[in-house]
């Protein structure tokens, strides 16, 4: 039985050829057909034409094209119309002739415009946070203090919906990774990865943005100071559990967005590691400006803002 | 029926129906015929279908329609940022990663691992080089040095721990990569399959030893690489998630970086 199954389906006709004699068309009609100069017409062994009383005599094939799209116009290949047929067009509608250019965008699209598809961008954020440590669990208090935080971040943005206003796209909004570093005071250094959004709220150059971010946050190194303990001020590498961090900011364009946002540090503090290994609890809460770093002015920002808060910062003892 | 017949039968069956399958898979003579736009002969499937005529774009991209790839030469024969048509592809980037460092169950407890590391290498597209318009696969050789958080090492009982750790962990790796397009548009993706060999400090010992180095990484044309990657030396795994982006964008944060450290004092 799975034998007889198999060869039937094995020199069962493809039903491809169904299709095509569905489509084909009768060769009265076909004659004002203008036949595509690529593409040879297709003969069928559709026999309904033959004469059925002559049993002997083998019917001659009838030959028959598929119907074209592209009767009567010059065009062969798609988009199947050219400059003069929108000429045409336009002039039966009563539109002038004249299509102004499109806007287009400066940088090729290393700063993020609406007449952009996918586009890469670095940012740099500078930002006043607080932040805040787990104190002695057993009276809930925490250390909180003032301090600065700075980021740098590569964004990978696909856009994922996209509008069409007459031959023209425009990203309404983008999603894609991203990836970047991030400073504190003591010098604190966290790696950042995760997912960006950015949703157009207009087609223009300057048009008003949203933006939102999500991100895994690890600590990767730190500035042992001598008031915290250190033996020599030195930038060590440091660990920490994964935490997350995540944003919110509103834009003008590609330029920059004031940001909200937060990030928390998971603890480590399992029975099976050592004391002097252990880390507490602990995050910031931030608001500042982040841009795209070719505008100059936000990578200066947020170097200055990195290089004050690690100078001038630090964690209360 | 006798077990081995049945085995028989049904591998005459399967044989049979991937025959007609594979009759049925073969492109028909007009959609193979070389004036195809952008294909050949046995070029057949999702991965090397053409993007669809439009007549709607948007206005500015990256890169510009019909142009040899983005930071290349001779029009794709050599291209400082991979692309989906370059024949041979430079490859620098630098990035972050986290993850989990696992030693040996009596070595000591699995602690957090994060890194930041530079990558490098080249990488070829053997078929396109053999006479093809395009072909998926790509085959490299690449290497990367990371720096990461140190070595954890805690054995004895909880009243005489034996305890050692060390300030870091810096890797050397060296890998074959073999790179699969996920279709063609310029920096449309792919995936990455590094496997190798890695040097690096073992836990505390100070000893450096050889292991294996494998990855998986989903890259967005050029640009950035998300990667899974596991260092496997003795006695000491290592499992990272990162991103790495190109030397074009990631040089840039570097150098920020280095500036508010050396502003800060930090250098």
């Amino acid at each position: 039985m799975i034998v007889a199954i198999a060869w039937w389906l094995a020199f069962a006709p493809a039903p491809a050829e169904a299709e095509t004699s569905s489509r084909a068309i009768e060769p009265a009609a076909a004659a004002s057909v203008e036949a595509p100069t690529d593409e040879v017409p297709t003969p069928t062994t559709d026999t309904t034409t033959a004469p059925a009383d002559d049993a002997t005599t083998p019917a001659e094939p009838v030959e028959t094209v598929r119907a074209k799209v592209s009767a009567g116009n010059k065009q062969t290949k798609a988009p199947y119309y050219d400059p003069s047929d929108i000429t045409a067009l336009r002039s039966r509608y009563r539109l002038s002739e004249d299509i102004p250019p499109p806007r287009t965008a400066k940088w090729r699209c290393l700063i993020a415009d609406p007449v952009c598809a996918f586009n890469v961008e670095v940012n740099a954020t500078s930002a006043f946070a607080g932040r805040f440590k787990q104190g002695d669990v057993r009276d809930r208090t925490a250390r909180k203090w003032a301090s600065g935080r700075a980021q740098y971040d590569v964004w990978v943005n696909i856009p994922v919906l996209v509008e069409t206003l007459g031959r023209q796209r425009y990203t309404r909004m983008t999603l894609g990774p991203k990836a970047g570093v991030a400073f504190s005071d003591t010098g604190d250094t966290w790696g950042n990865l995760g997912i960006a959004m950015r949703y157009w709220l207009g087609r223009g150059k300057w048009a008003p943005t949203i933006e939102l971010t999500s991100a895994l946050s690890f600590k990767i190194a730190r500035r042992e100071t001598q008031d915290l303990g250190g033996a020599e001020p030195k930038y060590e590498m440091h660990r920490g559990p994964v935490g997350i961090a995540g944003d919110i900011g509103f834009g003008l364009g590609g330029f920059g967005a004031i940001v909200l946002g937060g990030q928390y540090d998971s603890p480590l503090a399992r029975e099976d590691v050592p004391d002097r290994f252990r880390t507490s609890a602990s995050g910031m809460l931030y608001v500042g400006f982040r841009g795209n770093i070719l505008w100059g002015g936000p990578a200066a920002a947020a170097v200055m803002t990195h290089g004050l808060t690690q100078r001038y910062g630090k964690e209360p003892n | 029926m006798r077990p081995s017949r049945i085995a028989l039968s049904r591998s005459v069956a399967l044989a049979s129906v991937l025959a007609g399958a594979g009759a049925w898979a073969v492109p028909a003579a007009a959609d193979a015929a070389p004036g195809k736009i952008g294909k050949k002969d046995g070029e057949y499937g999702p991965f090397f279908e053409d993007e669809p005529v439009s007549d709607t774009a948007h206005a500015s991209s990256l890169q510009k329609k019909d142009k040899p790839p983005l930071l290349s030469v001779g029009k794709g024969r050599f291209c400082f940022l991979d692309g989906s048509r370059c024949k041979a592809s430079l490859l620098i980037s630098a990035g972050v990663g986290a993850g989990l460092r696992v030693p040996a169950s009596d070595a000591g407890p699995d602690m957090p691992y994060s890194a930041f590391n530079v990558h490098g290498g080249f990488v070829i597209r053997p078929f396109m080089w053999a006479g093809r318009e395009w072909h998926p696969w790509g085959l490299g050789l690449v290497a990367s040095w990371s720096r990461g958080t140190g070595s954890v090492t805690a054995q004895g009982d909880s009243e005489d721990q034996d305890i050692a750790e060390t300030n870091r962990t810096d890797a050397v790796r060296v890998g074959l990569l073999n790179q699969f397009w996920l279709m063609k548009r310029p920096h449309g993706l792919h995936l990455d399959l590094t496997v190798g060999a890695v040097r690096s400090e073992v836990l505390t010992s100070g000893y450096k030893l050889w292991g294996t180095h494998a990855e998986v990484g989903f890259g967005v044309g050029g640009w950035a690489t998300l990667f899974a990657g596991a260092d496997f030396l003795d006695r000491d795994t290592r499992l990272l998630f990162g991103l790495r982006a190109h030397g074009i964008i990631s040089g840039p944060i570097i150098a920020m970086a280095l500036a508010g450290m050396a502003i800060g004092g930090a250098l």
